[in-house]
């Protein structure tokens, strides 16, 4: 899985912002905010990677246990594809 | 091709009608190196104009050159904010909405409540936002839409006001993540992923130090008394 091209992470004043550029603006024009979890795992999906690779990153980076990483981990991938923003 | 000292920048540019001559003419400067090159063709114009035909030459060369300036502006640590912006007591405030909601009506209504002479118009349609030395300055340029209020000056950038009608009165601060997409529709939002990094990279420096607030006004004499006394950055009296 990979994030689709087209859109720019960026830290602004403490808040981690996803911006649309090239491509990705003929399909949304706003503005996504990431929590921190959020803003770590859409730099890991950038470069492509599947869930094991996800949970394994999770877990080494933030002291959680698999159970919750796992969840966390499927309900953004549920958000980030409900936007039409993942190349599974 | 004539030389002007726009947002400390050099500009070498070329321009021969009337609303440009008489804009340009506050901002002449001289200097050996420029920053920034426009020199649009008389071809390019003709052709814009064709394609814009409620436009004349003068409006089609007036607005293209300041979308070229504001354009390489991001290459300076810069942006454009649509907005009304009035200077006040050493910093400049800016009221920023979709058109014909009211930015210029309430920025006048702050000249008239504290005096001409206290309050002025820096650039009523778009100032240029820059940071110099690690400090955040509004300027104004000659291109300032339909009037001509603009000042060849700048002042530090006090805060960044979004405003609405609204029948009562309300001044609140907001988030980041609500004031970067409010700032998004009111500037050129670039398409492309360096340009749009480099958008980024000054609304990081400007939104970690600057207020941002929502305000909801009726355009009366206390809209403009609740707006003031909030965001006022000088030393209270």
């Amino acid at each position: 899985m990979k994030i689709k091209d087209g859109y720019l992470l960026r830290t602004v004043a403490g808040s981690n912002i996803v911006v649309p550029v090239g491509e990705g603006t003929m399909d949304f024009s706003g503005v996504i905010t990431l929590n921190e979890v959020g803003a770590f795992l859409w730099r890991v999906l950038e470069n492509g990677a599947d869930k094991a690779e996800l949970l394994a990153k999770l877990t080494a980076e933030y002291d959680v246990d698999d159970a919750t990483a796992s969840n966390d981990i499927d309900a953004f991938l549920k958000n980030l594809k409900e936007a039409n923003l993942l190349d599974e | 091709m004539e030389k002007l000292k726009v947002a400390d920048l050099n500009v070498l540019i070329k321009y021969k009608y009337e609303t440009m001559i008489k804009q340009a003419e506050a901002y002449k400067s001289d200097f050996e190196k420029h920053n920034i090159f426009i020199d649009i063709p008389d071809s390019e114009i003709e052709r814009l104009q064709g394609e814009n035909p409620h436009l004349t030459l003068n409006d089609v060369e007036y607005i293209f050159t300041g979308a070229a300036f504001y354009e390489e502006l991001l290459n300076f640590n810069g942006f454009l904010l649509h907005s009304s912006g009035v200077c006040v007591d050493g910093y400049a405030y800016l009221f920023s909405a979709d058109p014909g909601t009211g930015k210029s009506t309430h920025t006048s209504l702050w000249q008239k409540y504290l005096g001409a002479d206290r309050a002025h118009i820096i650039n009523d349609d778009k100032p240029a936002l820059r940071i110099m030395d690690g400090e955040i300055f509004v300027y104004g340029t000659p291109w300032s839409g339909k009037t001509d209020q603009n000042l060849n000056m700048r002042m530090p950038l006090g805060a960044i006001v979004f405003l609405e009608q609204s029948k009562t009165n309300f001044i609140h601060p907001i988030s980041v993540q609500e004031a970067i997409p409010l700032i998004l529709q009111q500037t050129i939002r670039p398409r492309e992923a360096s340009a749009m990094g480099k958008l980024l990279d000054v609304l990081d420096k400007i939104l970690s130090e600057t207020p941002v607030y929502r305000l909801g006004c009726d355009m009366s004499r206390e809209a403009v008394e609740l707006s003031y006394n909030t965001i006022r950055r000088d030393e209270k009296k």
